[in-house]
This record gives structure tokens, C-alpha cells and sequence, in this order.
């Protein structure tokens, strides 16, 4: 199926991919050859998205706003078949790691990725990372305007830009187009969310200086409306700034959100401001040509109005429990009559979140092709999307789905869970997150009991770098290593959503692992007990604070 | 009860340059996967010197570190650190196999 809708290289990307690729084969082989050292190439390796971690070298793979063709996606079915071990793990940045790639092959992993218009270029290091956007991006019903535009607009503008390949610290910013935000955008060094104004024109909120890792923080609004047209100028302004006053020399202390926490947003308003001024007539001034060349590319698939009552649907909702939870939890309402969203969930019980093998790639790729205009999307919360399905193929997709075994009915629910790859693969991890999370998923696997609980997000993080985003689940689990003993932090009410972003607050002493799916259980139970109609999880802790929770888990002192 | 993980015991390891594979020094000075093979330091006299033969022989390894292990009657070697265990034996849980998921 020919990438209809999607960015396509153009020259110019296609050269500087490649060139890229035949760099790096070099240097590999000068690196192999013992004609660079360790020290010399790894900044080289790091650059181009090759890690070394616990076992083997991880290749993180950037997916540019989460969104896929299903030929790419079978390419890196492909890579992980021919290259690693089979199977690769989606992340929370939308990206896709390849868990044991060789260095040897790395180089060739690389050209395999140019071929479909892919890299691993600014995966690493302290320079802006992959632009992530919210995953129903173009199907959205509330969505105002498409963010992978932009995306793209800032991709182009930030990759290998030489005034920001060396900033304090890495730099990560995340788009959205909608007002219930999907895409976490208060807790990136940039957020951005696209709005309309009381005079009806759409322009950004700017965010600056949100995070998570080892000190956690909500980001600030810098620009409350700033035109579309100069969104880089304003973005050029705010990495000038940070370049420039942003820690270098304290690790801990060079992300942007520190500087924004040290000086105060007034302070830092002004600084970009005055940057901006002197910027903003600039050739960063986006010609509406120049959008609109970015925005062709992106232009919505042909999807004509269809039905939304379909007999087949209505009668497989009343056979099949698990089909009617999973319309419930996994298929979310499209733009255009008769459509829907469809999320593959990549949580079956006791399966690690956001892993998916070649066959299951694949398998993804063959439903996207037969019925989502060949496009999936990638979920900052570790799942696939079908963007554009028609109702009447519902029961297709879930049917094919259940052979792939990803129609668990459980997104949003309490084994939708985000877990980084945890000490089992990373070098920087102090705990183990897989298996606690495959725990909680095989205790909670009754979707009955799921669907009664409702709306609850658990992230787990197997360090404090927070790559789970324990800060902002509604039940967030933190591995500590505490002399040797592997031991989970727990903490409550923390929320990604737009208006309600909040970070979680320890509940309590850390406990050890084989006691954490006990201690869930205890949180559900006194949620349970305690809810009033219509609440979730997190509005009952919100209402009733910490206490009872803590009571429960922890016996009356 | 929290272990001691700073024993006396101690193996050379890094990862294998080509592949990123785990390797221990033996005592004939070559990298091999193999952990009951590797050159035991028996004091830090002995560990400082296993540490400079790792490094010696670096060309084929990334960064050459000392591990901390116990050593049972048996002769049987292992990691005192939860983190070199699971580098020694491997992922704590099983990995989707590629071929194990079929579909029509």
C-alpha cells in the first residue's frame, strides 16, 4: 500500500540519512578495527541511537510522532527478525527499541531503517529528541488541528541544527492539537497545545519547563497564544536561552525545567521574549507556502461517511462479553461518521508492556493495511492505534486482534500499565519493572473485575530517571535499590490530564517486590469502598486524600 | 536482610565490543560468556591485578569493571548484586518468543 498520507523524504532528507548511515558504518569499523576508543566512539554510537546496556547494545529507533506506515512497521518487523531477537518494546517517547542489536550490524540496521524513510538519529544525547504528538492525531473528534504537522515543522528545523547539538541536557517536547490531552505536553521540556482564541484563529500555548525524572515538574505556560507562523522563532528563542543559562555544570541540574525553577517563569519569559523579539521577523518566520507543502503531506484520508449502526457489530456486542468491553475501553469515537480509533492493547496479562514481536508487527501492519488506510500509531503509553477503521470492520480487527493477542479490552484500565524496560535490560535501572508489572496484569486479568474498577493508570519506573512515568499514574511505583534489596515506592494521584496535572505523592515507606501486587490490591480495595458514583480511582484519592490508602496498605500504627 | 555486596571475591567483566555480549576474563586472559570460567581475585591485592589484565586485554571488550561474587562449597560462582545476576543468567522473565504467536 503506497504511504498515501504520510511525510515522504524528500531528497535532501533521503541524502542526509544515507550519508548518515555510511558514516557510521565507518566508524564502526574504525571503532571494531581498535582505531577509535571507547571513549571516542561512543558519543558517535549515543548519536546515532545505539546504547550499550546491561546484556547487548539497544538500538532506540525514532517514530516521528508516534505515527507509522504499515511498511515501516514490517520493516522493523523485519530488522528485529534479521538483527535481534525477534521482538522489540515500544516506548513512552513513541519510539521502538530493539533490545540486542550487534554492533556489527548496527550500520545495516541503519540502511534497512533509510530505506522507509526511518533513522535513530537524535534518539540520545543532549539534543532534541524525537517530537512526540497525541496518537489520534488527524482522527480525533475534538481536535482542533493536526499536531504531526507542526511535528514535522520542528523535526525539520531541530535535526542536526548546529546551534542545539550540545545542549545542557537532553530536550524533548511533545504536540497537541486537542484539548484533552494524549500527549502529556505539561510534563516536556516543551509542551505545546494547539487552541483557538476568542477571535477564532489557532495559535500555541506554549509550555516551558516540565518533566519528570529525578525532580519532577509541571511545566509553565510561557506564551498563552503565540501565532503558528512563528513557532520556531519562538522555539529558536527558548533553546537560545536555555543554551545559553541552562546547568552544564551539574548533571542533575541542566534540564531545562531547573533553569525555569531557579530564575522563575517571569524571568524566563522575558529572556525568550526579548530573544524572540530580535528573532521573529527572521527568516524562522514560516512562509504559509511552506506550511502548506508540510501540510499536503498529511492531508486526511478519503473516508466517506458510512453507517454507524451495523447489525454484525450490534450482534457480536451481545455474544461476546469480551468484544462489547473492548468497544467500551479500546475503540474511541472518529472524526468522520461511521469511523473509529482502535487501540491494539500491548497488555495482554502477564505480557511486558509495549512489547510486540516481528509476527505481531506484521500481523499489526496486515489489519492496517486491510483497514486503516495502512496507518498505526504509536501510544506514549506503550500501544498501537488504528487511526481510520470503519465501524462495519470491527469485528475484523478484533477477530485478527485476538489472533495477535492484543484485544485485551484494557485500555485505560488497571493493566494498561507504562513500564520502562526496568533493570532486566537497562544499564541505568536499579529494579526490576517488567515483572512487577506482569505481577499486577496477572492478578487483575479478570476484564469483568477491570471494567468495574474503571479508569486507572499505573506507571512503573525502575529508576528515578522515570522513563515509566511513575510521577504522573494515578498509582505510580518507583523501584529504589535499598543495599542491594530491590524495594518499590509507591504514590498516589499523579495525572496527565489537561487542567488536572498533578504529581503523585508518596504514600509511604518502600516495600519489597512480592508485596506490591498485595499493596495494589489494598488501593483498589479502599477505592472500592470509598467511590462515589462516577468516580474514578483518582477522584476518589483526590476527595478523601491519602489517608484511608495509607491505612490499608500499611495497617493502622 | 540487606547483603554485604562489597566481598572480597571478585570476577573481571564488560561486555563483548562486537555483539555487547556479557564476558569474564579466565585465567588464560581470554574474554568467554562463561562465569564459572572466570579468573577469581581472592583479596584486593589480587583484584587490583585482575582489574589491570582486564584492561590489558580491552581491545575486543567495553569497559572492564570488577564484579562481586560468592563463591559456594561446590566452587559454584555468583554475583552478590541482584543487577550481575540478571547480567549473568539473563532476563528475569521470558521475552516474546518471535515464533511462539501464530496468526491466520
Amino acid at each position: 500500500m503506497p504511504d498515501t498520507h504520510f511525510y515522504r523524504y524528500d531528497d535532501y532528507d533521503r541524502a542526509l540519512v544515507r550519508e548518515r548511515v555510511e558514516q557510521f558504518r565507518d566508524q564502526v569499523r574504525r571503532r571494531i578495527a581498535g582505531e577509535l576508543t571507547e571513549e571516542q566512539f561512543k558519543p558517535l554510537r549515543l548519536t546515532n541511537g545505539l546504547y550499550l546496556q546491561l546484556h547487548a547494545y539497544m538500538l532506540r529507533i525514532a517514530i516521528p510522532y508516534g505515527t507509522l506506515s504499515s511498511r515501516q512497521l514490517r520493516k522493523l518487523a523485519e530488522i528485529a527478525r534479521k538483527y535481534d531477537r525477534g521482538y522489540g518494546h515500544f516506548t513512552t517517547r513513541q519510539n521502538l527499541q530493539l533490545n540486542w542489536i550487534k554492533l556489527e550490524d548496527a550500520p545495516d540496521a541503519l540502511a534497512m531503517l533509510a530505506e522507509v524513510d526511518m533513522h535513530a538519529m537524535q534518539t540520545s544525547g543532549n539534543v532534541i529528541r524525537n517530537v512526540t504528538a497525541d496518537h489520534f492525531a488527524g482522527a480525533a473528534v475534538d481536535e482542533i488541528e493536526d499536531p504531526r504537522i507542526w511535528c514535522e515543522i520542528v523535526r525539520q528545523w531541530s535535526t542536526l541544527h548546529p546551534e542545539f547539538s550540545f545542549l545542557p541536557r537532553k530536550f524533548k517536547i511533545a504536540i497537541t492539537g486537542s484539548p484533552n490531552d494524549r500527549a502529556a505536553v505539561r510534563v516536556h521540556d516543551i509542551g505545546l497545545r494547539l487552541w483557538r482564541n476568542e477571535q477564532g484563529e489557532v495559535g500555541f500555548e506554549v509550555i516551558v519547563g516540565g518533566g519528570l525524572g529525578r525532580t519532577p515538574m509541571i511545566g509553565k505556560t510561557l506564551r498563552a497564544f503565540l501565532p503558528k507562523d512563528e513557532l520556531l522563532a519562538y522555539l529558536e528563542a527558548t533553546l537560545r536561552v536555555y543554551n545559553r543559562y541552562g546547568r552544564r555544570d551539574n548533571l542533575y541540574k541542566a534540564r531545562i525545567k531547573i533553569l525555569v525553577h531557579e530564575i522563575g517563569a517571569e524571568k524566563m519569559r522575558e529572556e525568550v521574549e526579548a530573544e524572540y523579539a530580535a528573532t521573529r521577523h527572521s527568516a524562522l518566520k514560516l512562509a504559509p507556502e511552506a506550511i502548506d507543502a508540510i501540510a499536503r503531506q498529511f492531508a486526511p484520508p478519503p473516508l466517506r461517511p458510512k453507517r454507524t449502526r451495523v447489525p454484525e457489530v450490534e450482534a457480536l456486542k451481545l455474544e461476546n462479553r469480551a468484544f462489547a468491553l473492548w468497544l467500551k475501553s479500546n475503540v474511541a469515537p472518529h472524526r468522520v461518521v461511521g469511523h473509529a480509533i482502535v487501540t491494539a492493547s500491548l497488555k495482554p496479562a502477564g505480557a511486558p508492556p509495549g512489547d510486540a514481536s516481528a509476527v505481531q508487527m506484521e500481523g499489526v501492519a496486515d489489519i492496517a493495511e486491510a483497514y486503516s488506510q495502512g496507518e498505526v500509531r504509536v501510544s506514549h503509553e506503550q500501544n498501537l492505534v488504528f487511526p481510520h477503521v470503519a465501524i462495519e470492520a470491527l469485528p475484523a480487527v478484533y477477530r485478527a486482534l485476538e489472533r495477535l493477542g492484543f484485544a485485551e479490552a484494557n485500555v485505560g484500565k488497571i493493566t494498561d500499565i507504562i513500564a520502562c524496560p526496568g533493570l532486566d535490560y537497562c544499564a541505568l535501572a536499579n529494579a526490576r519493572s517488567i515483572p512487577v508489572a506482569q505481577s499486577i496484569s496477572t492478578h487483575f486479568a479478570s476484564l469483568a473485575r477491570q471494567h468495574d474498577i474503571g479508569d486507572l493508570k499505573i506507571k512503573i519506573s525502575g529508576c528515578i530517571n522515570a522513563c515509566g512515568h511513575h510521577h504522573v499514574g494515578h498509582i505510580g511505583i518507583l523501584g529504589v535499590d535499598k543495599n542491594g534489596l530491590e524495594l518499590y515506592q509507591i504514590s498516589l494521584g499523579g495525572d496527565v490530564d489537561f487542567g488536572n496535572t498533578a504529581l503523585g505523592a508518596i504514600l509511604g515507606p518502600a516495600i519489597e517486590a512480592d508485596k506490591v501486587v498485595e499493596a495494589v490490591d489494598a488501593l483498589v480495595a479502599t477505592y472500592l469502598d470509598a467511590r462515589a458514583e462516577g468516580e474514578r480511582f483518582v477522584d476518589t484519592y483526590r476527595r478523601i486524600g491519602a489517608q484511608p490508602f495509607k491505612e490499608r496498605v500499611y495497617g493502622n500504627p | 536482610m540487606a547483603k554485604n555486596l562489597s566481598g572480597d571475591l571478585q570476577v573481571a567483566s564488560a561486555n563483548r565490543l562486537v555483539d555487547g555480549l556479557v564476558v569474564y576474563l579466565d585465567d588464560a586472559g581470554r574474554w568467554t560468556p562463561r562465569l564459572d570460567r572466570a579468573a577469581l581475585a581472592r583479596d584486593r591485592s589480587e583484584s587490583a591485578i585482575l582489574l589491570e589484565r582486564a584492561r590489558a586485554e580491552a581491545f575486543t571488550v567495553v569497559d572492564p569493571f570488577l564484579v562481586a561474587v560468592t563463591e559456594s562449597d561446590d566452587g559454584t560462582i555468583e554475583p552478590l548484586s541482584l543487577r550481575e545476576k540478571i547480567r549473568a543468567a539473563g532476563l528475569t522473565f521470558d521475552a516474546i518468543a518471535s515464533e511462539a504467536i501464530r496468526y491466520a
